[in-house]
């Protein structure tokens, strides 16, 4: 597609053919990208600015109906980072059940995706058709069974336990403990999130050359070797990419904690940022407030994906310059 | 467990909505052809057309009413009606965004609590004018008008109005022979008794994530939830009458093991699932849902018993009259939205409504009537609502402590044994009294 | 795909698609069962359901109109998977075989608007469409939610863009294909499984959103089938065997789309052998 040298002309009409070539060597990405980042800009980035200029306004219901701006400086940031809320329950609960989610996301769907490849034709159709299962199941019903599994009175779970003799249902809640209630979400996020991992990362494994792990088996690599030194680095940036999909949606979990009993706000130690947001925003008419969470949040997560992004890139850059 | 009368059709309670829904396909299908974009132009079909929104699900069957409304009305004003069915659950974020993209119907239900949020925005028209001139100002509902009524403009008409009492298994009740309760005392003994006698049942859960349960017990010990101070509000919860009441009600769950630790994050709608499962002896539930019950069984209507709520000594204790408002979002046609508001509140499509729907009518001479008639199931209710009703604090403030549900957060506390009644109530108040002050 | 497998190899791997199976279903489970169970609101702890029954799912059909939702859900979904499909290939080749100035900042800011929760995009989404005069659309729907889906569908497809050997393409124009010749013939098969992953992706994304599928239509016939879903949960008592029943309808259709790309996911195998 470059400008072809065997056809070499008088030195000007060439210059301007390597200009044009070069103009359109430089502008192929760019329209190439321009029908994605066009709908990008329009339907989430303007938005998110909307969201930004928010943040700095005392912005209640009488604004939402007159659209009249109310700026008011840093004063929502300075409420939001002064409060020791933030620090001692809804900060510790977001970053800790986000760590946890994702570790536990990226590692089951991993596994399961290395179980994938392994099976046979039929096996394999059985597993990922279940898996689908569990991604497609709506949110809002995953997370209600998950409630009435886990329903200390007549539940499931506590019915088991009752019969071992090891609790009292009577006397048993666990939706009012912060660990026990986290604990029951993350069951609700891994089980509705490992197969889009699992999925994605099996694809992943699919564009693997087969010839490279023979050849590895033939040198007598183990099979952590294998996976560690040939599937590892190829699949890095699927890899990548999950891991950082995973930490911007744990991050920003909302419905699987709104609707958990207790979770719209009665019970203050189970916020996180995005229920809290959600909370100032809806419930308490407070859309400044509600979006300078919002902005901090984004914040986060940013700086998060960037030290990340940072320390992969390193060594995966090296890998596919050109 | 299971102690839920037997032999009743499954799916009776479903067929009740299943009315509601297929009323609500009709119309959308009518509707198509009378939707025009914003509503706002009426040219195309004749005469203009109005945009009403009504919250789905409180007349099981609310088709034929549609259909009755909108031929009142268009024989009446020749003007056409699009009626959307929103969901309780989700309507407030509906209202939120269509307010800010200039998007409001014309003519809406509104949640009690709503009038002073959106009214105080000023998304709402006042229609005390509109009321006044009707010669209707004495004839409504006073906690329903209460709570509709800011600084003397109005920015809701009654519609339909409901009230919690406490209601029980008067089969049970008469199986070990037992009364129900007059005063808080008793209430405590004959849930004790209940423990003793069935087991396996809850004598009185008593519900974390429903605040309604409770505000009975602070007024009836003569407290308030918040009281005007100066041009704003202060909270008084952790008043010593408030806690007095608190600390009866929550005793009830950590002293005397009558309700279970379930219970601590319930809902409202938990715990009328656990009545009608037939765990749970006696709940403090709302007129509308004894409708439920016998539609999804009529063995109930034998089961269920109906008292006003007790008061702490004698007499009742006073609980919160709910209810709906009909609201005009400042419309292009205030003439005829008033009509039809109007014409929904009143005489006999008032009468009709609330009826299907198992609540009260939001106007006070027709509330009388149906006290008049003396049902068992009603007229209990119908007691409590003109004898023992209360409004919370009227302000939009109120509105955001519900939104950050500081009551029930300061149930829980107690009810998990985090606090003490005091400790919490005091939390309470102070979480009150920033909401108030900001 | 089959190895040489040790016995050991073989119960680990029984064991684990078990344990895996059990996980997954198991909620799943519990959802169709009790969409069957002519007592599925007063279920309890009952392992099994207490009957057979298909009055829950003719009911949310007949007088849920849920057909007509998971038709509008279905137009919207495959409008989403289409455009995000299209659209993330050509920027991930862009981002992945150029270099240009600003790639890095792009692929960021690719990322970054989608940091911001959703909850606290609704009125500011809500706007941007009314300005453009989408709302009450099914195709300003599909256009959110092909926005909502771009981002992850952009990144996935750079990364398996650039795992396809670069000798491959060059051995393409040496063959004489031009550059649109190579993307179509070597370059499409050989990110076909990303493509499936992505398109699933996008599918889901759009099935199963609800905030602004509700407060973007005005007009109830234009509800998707998760906005119908909401419909059963009442202020005072929800209709559980109509959740189930519903929920189980919203599932299969995925499923059945599932299955279908599937085949391109096992397609992306033969392609394999090219290489």
């Amino acid at each position: 597609m470059a400008a072809d040298p065997r056809k070499a002309g008088p030195a000007a009409p060439r210059a301007r053919a390597a200009r044009r070539a070069a103009w359109a060597r430089a502008s192929r990405p760019w329209l190439l990208l321009a029908p994605a980042l066009a709908v990008l800009a329009v339907l989430l980035f303007w938005p998110l600015v909307r969201v930004l200029l928010l943040s700095f306004q005392d912005y209640g219901l009488r604004q939402i109906n007159t659209g009249e701006s109310n700026y008011t400086g840093l004063d929502n940031y300075r409420e939001i980072l002064g409060d020791s809320f933030l620090w001692t329950t809804v900060l510790p609960n977001t970053v800790g059940f986000a760590a946890t989610c994702v570790t536990l996301t990226v590692v089951v769907g991993t596994l399961v995706a290395l179980l994938l490849q392994r099976l046979g034709r039929a096996w394999r159709a059985i597993c990922s058709t279940a898996i689908m299962m569990a991604w497609a199941m709506p949110a809002v019903t995953g997370t209600y069974v998950w409630i009435w599994v886990f329903d200390p009175l007549n539940g499931v779970v506590s019915g088991g336990l009752d019969g071992l003799g090891l609790i009292e249902p009577r006397e048993t809640n666990w939706f009012t403990d912060r660990w026990s209630f986290y604990a029951i979400a993350t069951l609700n996020v891994v089980h509705h999130g490992f197969p889009f991992v699992a999925i994605t990362v099996y694809a992943a494994l699919l564009t693997i050359p087969r010839e490279l792990p023979e050849a590895a088996t033939v040198d007598g690599a183990n099979a952590w070797q294998r996976f560690w030194h040939l599937t590892v680095p190829t699949i890095r940036p699927v890899f990548m990419v999950v891991t950082i999909l995973s930490i911007i949606w744990d991050f920003k979990v909302f419905a699987q904690i709104y609707l958990m009993p207790g979770g719209a706000g009665a019970n203050p130690d189970v916020l996180n940022l995005g229920v809290w947001s959600y909370i100032e925003s809806f419930s308490r008419n407070q859309y400044g407030l509600g979006s300078a969470i919002a902005v901090l949040l984004t914040l986060l997560l940013l700086a998060i994906t960037v030290v990340y992004v940072r320390a992969l890139s390193k060594e995966s850059d090296e890998g596919d310059a050109p | 467990m299971r102690q839920s009368p037997r032999g009743r059709s499954p799916f009776s309670l479903l067929s009740r909505r299943r009315r509601l829904l297929a009323g609500a396909a009709a119309l959308s299908l009518g509707l198509l052809t009378a939707c025009g974009g914003d509503g706002d132009d009426g040219s195309d079909g004749g005469g203009p057309t109005l945009e009403v929104w009504i919250m789905e699900g409180t007349n099981p069957d609310a088709e034929p009413y549609v259909e009755a409304l909108e031929a009142a009305f268009g024989e009446e004003t020749g003007a056409l009606l699009d009626v959307q069915f929103i969901q309780w659950a989700d309507a407030h974020d509906r209202f939120t965004t269509a307010m800010a993209g200039g998007e409001l119907p014309d003519v809406a239900e509104i949640g009690t609590t709503w009038a002073a949020e959106f009214g105080a925005a000023g998304a709402l028209a006042d229609l005390s004018g509109s009321i006044d001139e009707a010669g209707l100002g004495d004839d409504l509902v006073p906690g329903l008008i209460d709570a509709a009524t800011v600084d003397g403009s109005v920015y809701g008409m009654p519609w339909y109005a409901g009230i919690r009492s406490l209601m029980y298994r008067a089969d049970v009740f008469a199986e070990h022979d037992l009364q129900p309760p007059t005063t808080w005392d008793e209430l405590r003994e004959v849930a004790l008794r209940l423990r003793d006698l069935e087991p396996d049942m809850i004598p009185f859960p008593v519900s974390g994530g429903s605040e309604y349960g409770l505000y009975p017990f602070i007024w009836g010990a003569g407290g308030e939830i918040a009281e005007r101070d100066g041009d704003g509000w202060r909270s008084t919860i952790n008043s010593p009458e408030a806690v007095e009441g608190i600390e009866f009600y929550t005793s009830l769950a950590t002293e005397d093991g009558l309700s279970v630790a379930a219970a601590e994050t319930w809902l409202e709608t938990d715990q009328l699932e656990s009545f009608q499962n037939g765990q749970a002896a006696m709940v403090v539930n709302g007129n509308w849902t004894v409708n439920t019950l016998i539609q999804a069984d009529p063995a109930w209507a034998e089961q269920v018993g109906v008292v006003p709520l007790p008061g702490q000594e004698s007499g009742f204790s006073p609980s919160f009259v709910g209810g709906s408002l009909l609201g005009e979002f400042t419309s292009d046609e205030p003439e005829l939205a008033w009509r039809l508001i109007e014409m929904m509140t009143t005489g006999e499509l008032a009468a009709q409504w609330a009826d299907q729907s198992g609540y009260f009518p939001g106007q006070q001479s027709l509330l009388e009537e149906v006290q008049g008639e003396e049902e068992p199931l009603v007229a209990p209710f119908a007691r409590q609502m003109l004898e023992a009703g209360a409004a919370l604090p009227v302000t939009e403030l109120y509105g955001q402590v519900q939104g950050e549900q500081i009551v029930q957060g300061m149930l829980q506390r107690i009810l998990s044994g985090d606090q003490s009644p005091q400790e919490a109530a005091d939390e309470a108040a102070a979480a009150m009294d920033e909401t108030f002050g900001g | 795909m089959t190895r040489r497998t040790s016995t050991a190899g073989r119960i680990g791997i029984a064991a684990a698609v078990t344990a895996l199976l059990a996980f997954t279903l198991f909620p799943v489970y519990w959802m169709i069962s009790s969409a069957f169970d002519p007592e599925a609101d007063h279920r309890g702890s009952e392992v099994l359901p207490s009957g057979f029954t298909l009055d829950h799912f003719s009911h949310v059909l007949d007088d849920g109109e849920f057909g007509r939702y998971l038709a509008n859900s279905a137009l919207v979904g495959l409008g989403t998977v289409l455009l995000s499909g299209l659209l993330a290939l050509f920027a991930a080749v862009a981002v992945a075989r150029f270099r240009f100035r600003l790639r890095t900042q792009v692929l960021v800011m690719i990322l970054v608007v989608q940091m911001v929760p959703l909850e606290a995009l609704v009125i500011p989404l809500f706007l941007q469409m009314r300005d453009l005069e989408l709302l009450n659309s099914l195709i300003g729907l599909t256009i959110v939610y092909l926005a909502f889906s771009l981002p992850f569908a952009v990144w996935t497809l750079r990364g398996f863009v650039a795992a396809v050997p670069r000798e491959v393409e060059e051995a393409a124009y040496l063959d004489g294909c031009g550059w649109w010749g190579m993307f179509s013939r070597i370059l499409l098969p050989l990110v076909a499984p990303g493509l499936v992953a992505t398109s699933v992706f996008a599918f889901i994304v759009a099935w199963n959103e609800f905030v602004f599928a509700f407060v973007f239509m005005q007009d109830d016939s234009k509800y998707t089938a998760a906005v119908g879903l909401h419909r059963f949960f009442g202020q005072y008592s929800t209709d559980w065997g109509a959740v189930m029943a519903g929920s189980t309808l919203i599932t299969l259709p995925v499923l059945i789309f599932f299955v279908l790309v599937q085949r391109r996911l096992a397609g992306g195998l033969a392609a394999g052998a090219i290489r």
